[in-house]
């Protein structure tokens, strides 16, 4: 018989997975994008697997000396909608974790893995492009950090080595007077993969009016795509005629795809709609209010909140 | 569906695992989920397949008190960890309030869904105890039941909250 | 019934006066199959295994037209752990299907959907038979396909069955090209009525397939000994499927059982006669058990159960005062590649299409056309949803023409008790407009409706199914009772009901009875679980053997107490003399005594109710259903809130109201409703099959075919009308289909009244109701002519 690895090593230790990678394992976190491809026949699923599930190192969300915030790799999506640093600070990314799949998915999927699952369709990856976040890959020999653009190169696919784990994502302090939100376009309200999203991080002057906006979009490209042009907003104050622009930036450098869920020009369309909510509510946010995670459900269609929006809005 | 396609040419790995505070020793392909082996080698079919693709809900187990949808789970993976089946929280002699609550409120009706749905309710009491309706609606989200309409099985879980029925699981 | 009572003309006859809606105190529902159901003990069909069971997967065409060029099996024999490999050489060449002889087991010639059978593998292991299954070499010549209900009836149009003039067909389906069965009701002059019409109204509204999706998806286990067969399935019809295996096998019915563990729903998916002679015939060739299990995609692709497509187009002409002139329908169902039992659907989308209302001139053709899709068969209330969506949308728009407010439009044209219907028949006492004044109350009893919200209503119809059916009721010997029933029970609580009503007759509780069904060894015939029929039928068997029992016991009782049978009272479990509850005998003792003598033992069936004459009204191709036995009425409203800017539409409460006659378990009235109501919101905003240009599936799975989720889920009251004059048990009729027939109308009037016009196409997705506002942007005239007034902010709350 022909020498196999160990088809499958339960690491304790961030080293004994690194060690494990290193001899050609596939790290499982959750398993819900492995487990589900490969027993959907997507992808074969590896012969040699380590789960890094019980990693304890990895599954921290801290603050690094120079106020950074370092979430470990195997945080699952239920932990991170209801950190408090998250949700007060990055809440575009609560948003993100509260609505991916249902309370097991959240329960066991991990950030790590959807970053390192690389889907276009992916909710944690606008918030981390607007946040600049920093993805932090380490092997036997060390740590690299990459951005996010480095990172997904193509639908499902990324720029890491095969024998490097992603071990943390670190995102920098947020300027003053920020806030942010993740929306996306849902048909039922649980239980949706994103038919496009929008995460936006606003700064506001003191005089209230925009001083900073990035925004990003899920799903209308092979990766999620950092909206451009966004300069043309600052010192303008919210409002109907700002929002215009943002959902006409977002529409015009959307370049979706038609498919079962949505056609190109509805997709094109509906990501302005979610880029221009996602900048209201980033930019009430950053003002102080309290828009509880998800927005979606916050201030979601068939939520009370969806009033107050409108009426913020005008 | 054959994940390795060398199906059964594939090596099997021994390991323990813990299932309703009992050691079941298992010899399985890497490949094989979790709700595969409970319903098989374990013997314990309470747990459903609805869809094997992680979207019904019907294969709900706790995996150290936390649902997990066993069929999109290694059940290698589980090993070490304390694992929860419809079967671990009652039986027809002594219903857990959930079930019976389910019952009352004439939550069940081809009860193809109601193993998952019970684990569900439970793992969401732990975390909430006294949830809202719409906390109720969006726990139980990963839970397709296609005959109620769901409303009889809200009714339950809130009332079941209401009288504090759940305890930590074993 | 009534007779000479009739009033066309609007005068209500007296004695229906007091109709009104309630709602109904559920009384406590012990379910005898409840604790199985929440402990997990309870068995399903994929729970069954046999020693030496061997596993099956079928090879499927996995193309939607093609003739067979070559097909080999020969490398998937040889493989390892294969045990059987079977074709339709190798099981008899039998032709089937009720009312159009067009089905085969295994493709012989050629393929004409997807999800075709073309061979059946069994094996030691599933993957092994799934292996032995990808080893199977087809070759094809493509044929032309047909994808489209309206391409497949113009002239020259590619024939799915080209042979379709040789087939057996019943003596009442009329055949045309490409159309399996063809049906048509005529009363009165539609065109002269058309003609003198005030305003004529027209309409076209197109539904998307869509799927029973029950959450069990099937599983069948058979087993040989000698010439006997046992096949466990998930069929909502075990005698049906026994009817199946015998016809296809050529097997007399007592060598084969059907039994049915528990069932994880159907909705109709399960009805028919599906895959049990694939199985049984393997393992025949096996010489083993064989089982197979369905993945959940197979489930969407293979079985002949799809709720139908279908494209509606309606005119009505309307009188001045509102009422209503005439009415002319076309409508094309989209019958897929094979009959299933779908040759009756043309007249039942008729009928739907004619609608609860009084319509003095009408005719309606429907057809049902051959396509290379997955055949239809009967999905809860065949053809009603769709049909029901398309006409009450287009009710809502014949009242805006004439400026009435569609809840008087309604009132004005609905049906009364005491009316004549679109074929002749004379209703008795009907609870229509009582469902629409307690809907209508209740949704605008509510505060008021924001600019984003709308409510709006619409009825249905729906008959019951008068049909054969039987059961036994035993007490033994220490007063345990037992009954034996042909039903079948899948979910609804049907069965589970049965105890109460035996019990209730008996003077005894629900819980002194076990209940042995769903297996065709041992109990009666019955229809299965279909046509909301179980309680209607079986209720009406079991209610006449308990009574039969209760003559028995009353007779012991009568030596015992020393007095006449006729006097002899039975409650609480004894037997004692009318007016002195002392002294008094247990039936446990009773039972005993009559252990050692004649055993406590009564069978019931009794003649099913009887279908209604059609009268004045001429019908071709008619399948029996154009007059209704029993018929139910019923009036869903909705409140919905719209997402403008995107088209997302959410369903926040629904009020509904039936009229099923008399209730006999509330709980499980109120179940069927609230489940009806959900399966209705998804078939209007999420469910719908779609198609690639080949006739091919393009979601088949529960990601991408959404059903609504808890999260969706709105709140719903529920009331009944408990009218006289059902033929069920105490005056029941159906239940089970008829809330699944006016949800989707409803919300697309609701959903109409926020964007200005009806979205013309089932499911009403984001992305439709997105386009239709943006097309039809409505100017303010617009509106104006469709009656809603958006210039008032509140007119989403008039109904
Ligand atoms: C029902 C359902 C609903 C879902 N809904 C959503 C949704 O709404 N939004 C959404 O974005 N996603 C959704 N997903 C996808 C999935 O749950 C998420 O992407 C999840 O975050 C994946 O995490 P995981 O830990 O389960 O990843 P795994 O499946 O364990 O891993 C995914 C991939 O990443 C690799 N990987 C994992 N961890 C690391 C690491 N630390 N370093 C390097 N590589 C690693 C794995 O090798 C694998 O290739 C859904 C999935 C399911 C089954
Ligand atoms: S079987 Fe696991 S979610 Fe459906
Ligand atoms: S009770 Fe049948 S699916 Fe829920």
């Amino acid at each position: 018989m022909t020498e196999r690895p160990n088809p499958l090593l339960i690491a304790n230790t961030i080293d004994e997975a690194l060690d494990a990678v290193s001899r050609g394992s596939t790290p499982i976190a959750g398993g819900t994008d492995l487990v589900v491809g490969a027993r959907q026949g997507n992808k074969r699923l590896p012969a040699s697997l380590v789960a890094i599930d019980r990693v304890e190192e990895l599954q921290s969300i801290g603050l690094d000396s120079d106020g950074s915030l370092s979430i470990g790799s195997g945080v699952t999506h239920a932990t991170l909608m209801s950190s408090t640093v998250v949700v007060t600070n990055y809440t575009a990314l609560a948003d993100a974790a509260a609505l991916i799949g249902s309370p097991a998915t959240r329960n066991v999927g991990t950030i790590g893995g959807n970053v390192m699952n690389g889907s276009p369709a992916m909710d944690t990856g606008a918030p981390l492009a607007v946040f600049d976040a920093m993805i932090q890959l380490s092997t036997v020999a060390g740590n690299r950090q990459i951005t996010t653009s480095e990172l997904w190169v193509a639908p499902g696919q990324t720029s890491a080595e095969p024998d490097e784990l992603c071990t943390a994502i670190i995102i920098a302090p947020q300027p003053d007077r920020s806030g942010s939100a993740y929306v996306r376009l849902e048909y039922r309200r649980s239980m949706e993969i994103a038919v496009v999203g929008a995460a936006a991080v606003v700064t506001l002057g003191l005089d209230g009016t925009i001083a900073g906006c990035r925004i990003a979009l899920t799903a209308v490209a092979p990766t999620i795509v950092l909206v451009d042009g966004l300069e043309s907003l600052i010192g303008q104050a919210i409002g109907e005629a700002t929002l215009a622009t943002v959902a006409d930036l977002a529409s015009s450098q959307a370049a979706p795809i038609s498919d079962l869920r949505a056609s190109e020009q509805y997709r094109s369309h509906s990501v302005g709609v979610m880029a221009k909510r996602a900048v209201l509510a980033a930019a009430r946010r950053a003002t102080g209010e309290s828009i509880s995670v998800p927005v979606n459900r916050s201030i979601g269609v068939g939520s009370d909140g969806q009033r107050q929006w409108e009426a913020g809005a005008s | 569906m054959t994940i390795d396609e060398q199906g059964s040419e594939s090596e099997s790995i021994g390991y323990d695992l813990h299932v309703n505070g009992q050691t079941y020793p298992v010899e399985a392909t890497l490949d094989r989920n979790l709700l595969g082996v409970l319903r098989t080698e374990i013997g314990l079919t309470g747990t459903k397949e609805g869809c094997d693709d992680c979207e019904c809900g019907a294969c709900m187990v706790l995996l150290d008190g936390q649902p997990v949808n066993s069929c999109s789970y290694l059940a290698a993976q589980a090993q070490g960890r304390q694992i929860t089946t419809i079967e671990g929280l009652g039986n027809a002699d002594q219903l857990h309030p959930l079930q019976e609550c389910l019952l009352a409120h004439g939550g069940v009706q081809c009860g193809f869904c109601t193993p998952g749905m019970i684990i569900s309710a439970h793992a969401l009491l732990e975390r909430n105890s006294s949830p809202s309706r719409d906390e109720v609606g969006i726990g139980l989200s990963g839970n397709l039941c296609r005959c109620t309409g769901y409303a009889k099985i809200i009714d339950a879980v809130l009332d079941s909250a209401s009288n504090g029925s759940v305890e930590p699981t074993p | 019934m009534t007779s000479g009572l009739t009033s066309r003309n609007g005068v209500r006859n007296e004695n229906y006066l007091n109709l009104k809606a309630v709602t109904l105190e559920p009384r406590p529902f012990p379910r005898a199959d409840g604790p199985d159901k929440v402990t997990g003990t309870g068995r399903y069909a994929a729970d069954m295994v046999l020693p030496g069971m061997a596993f099956a997967r079928f090879k499927y065409a996995e193309i939607s037209h093609a003739r067979i060029v070559r097909l080999d099996t020969s490398k998937a024999e040889s493989l390892p752990g294969v045990v059987a490999v079977i074709t339709a050489t190798d099981v008899p060449d039998v032709r089937y299907s009720p009312g159009v002889a067009d089905r085969t087991l295994f493709a012989t010639d050629a393929v004409r959907f997807e999800g075709e059978i073309l061979a059946a593998v069994a094996a030691t292991t599933e993957a092994l038979a799934q292996a032995a299954v990808d080893a199977i070499e087809v070759e094809y010549e493509q044929l032309p396909t047909v994808t489209d209900v309206v391409q497949a009836i113009a002239p020259g149009a590619p024939l799915v069955h080209p042979d379709w003039q040789n087939y057996e067909v019943s003596a009442e389906t009329e055949q045309r090209p490409n159309v399996a069965s063809f049906s048509s009701i005529a009363h009165g002059d539609a065109e002269a009525g058309m003609a003198r019409a005030a305003t004529v109204v027209t309409s076209r509204y197109v539904a998307d397939a869509s799927h029973a999706s029950p959450i069990e998806p099937r599983a069948i286990l058979a087993q040989w000994e000698g010439r006997k067969l046992t096949v466990w399935s998930a069929t909502q019809v075990p005698f049906d499927a026994r009817a199946g295996v015998c016809e296809t096998l050529d097997l007399p019915t007592n060598q084969v059982r059907i039994i049915v563990p528990h069932l994880g729903g159907g909705f109709g998916g399960k009805c028919g006669f599906h895959f049990e002679a694939h199985i049984a015939a393997l393992a025949r060739a096996a010489g083993r058990p064989v089982k197979l299990v369905f993945s959940r995609k197979e489930e969407f692709l293979a079985p002949d159960r799809r709720r139908e497509g279908m494209v509606v187009e309606l005119t009505t002409g309307l009188n001045a005062d509102g009422t209503i002139a005439a009415r002319t329908g076309t409508l094309l169902i989209d019958n897929g590649a094979y009959t299933a039992d779908a040759a009756f659907f043309p007249q039942l989308a008729a009928m739907l299409a004619a609608g609860p209302y009084r319509i003095p001139a009408l005719k309606i053709e429907a057809s049902l056309v051959y396509t290379n899709h997955q055949p239809s068969g009967s999905v809860r209330a065949p053809t009603a949803p769709q049909a029901c969506w398309a006409i009450e949308s287009h009710t809502d728009e014949l009242a805006a023409t004439v400026g009435m407010a569609p809840v008087e439009f309604r009132r004005l044209n609905g049906l009364r008790s005491g009316d004549v219907g679109p074929v002749g028949q004379t209703y008795g006492e009907i609870g229509l407009q009582a469902c629409i004044d307690s809907v209508a109350s209740r949704l605008t009893g509510e505060t008021g409706t924001e600019a984003d919200e709308a409510i709006g209503l619409a009825v249905g119809w729906w008959p019951s199914f008068p049909g054969p059916s039987g059961a036994y009721i035993k007490i033994d010997s220490d007063g345990a009772g037992q009954i034996i029933t042909g039903a079948q029970e899948c979910g609804t609580g049907a069965v589970m009901t049965l105890r109460q009503l035996a019990a209730d007759e008996l003077g005894m509780a629900a819980e002194d009875f076990e209940l042995v069904y769903q297996d065709t060894g041992v109990a009666p015939y019955d229809t299965g679980a279909t046509g909301s029929q179980t309680l209607f039928n079986n209720g009406r068997a079991v209610l006449l053997a308990a009574s039969e029992l209760a003559d028995q016991i009353r007779q012991l009782a009568a030596d015992h107490l020393e007095a006449a049978p006729s006097d002899i009272v039975l409650s609480d479990g004894h037997a004692s003399v009318a007016g002195s509850p002392n002294p008094a005998v247990s039936v446990a003792e009773l039972a005993a005594t009559a252990a050692g003598a004649e055993l406590l033992i009564a069978h019931g069936s009794g003649k099913p109710g009887e279908y209604p004459e059609t009268v004045g009204a001429s019908c071709v191709g008619d399948q029996g259903v154009a007059a209704w036995a029993s018929p139910q009425f019923s009036c869903h409203g909705v409140r919905v809130r719209l997402d403008s800017e995107t088209g997302v539409v959410r369903v926040l409460n629904v009020a509904t109201c039936h009229d099923s006659g008399t209730i006999l378990n509330p709980l499980g009235a109120l179940g069927q409703v609230e489940g009806g109501v959900l399966m209705g919101i998804g078939q209007a905003l999420t469910e719908g099959t779609q198609y690639d240009e080949d006739g091919c599936q393009r979601n088949p799975g529960l990601l991408e075919y959404k059903l609504q989720t808890a999260a969706d889920a709105p709140t719903i009251t529920t009331q009944f009308v408990e009218t006289t004059g059902g033929q069920g048990p105490h005056g029941a009729k159906g239940l089970a289909e008829a809330p699944n027939v006016a949800t989707a109308a409803a919300i697309s009037n609701a959903l109409a009244k926020l964007i200005g016009s009806h979205v013309t196409q089932l499911p009403m997705t984001p992305e439709r109701v997105w386009a239709t506002m943006t097309d039809a942007t409505p100017s303010d005239a617009d509106r104006d002519a469709t009656g809603h007034d958006t210039s008032e902010p509140k007119s989403g709350d008039e109904l």
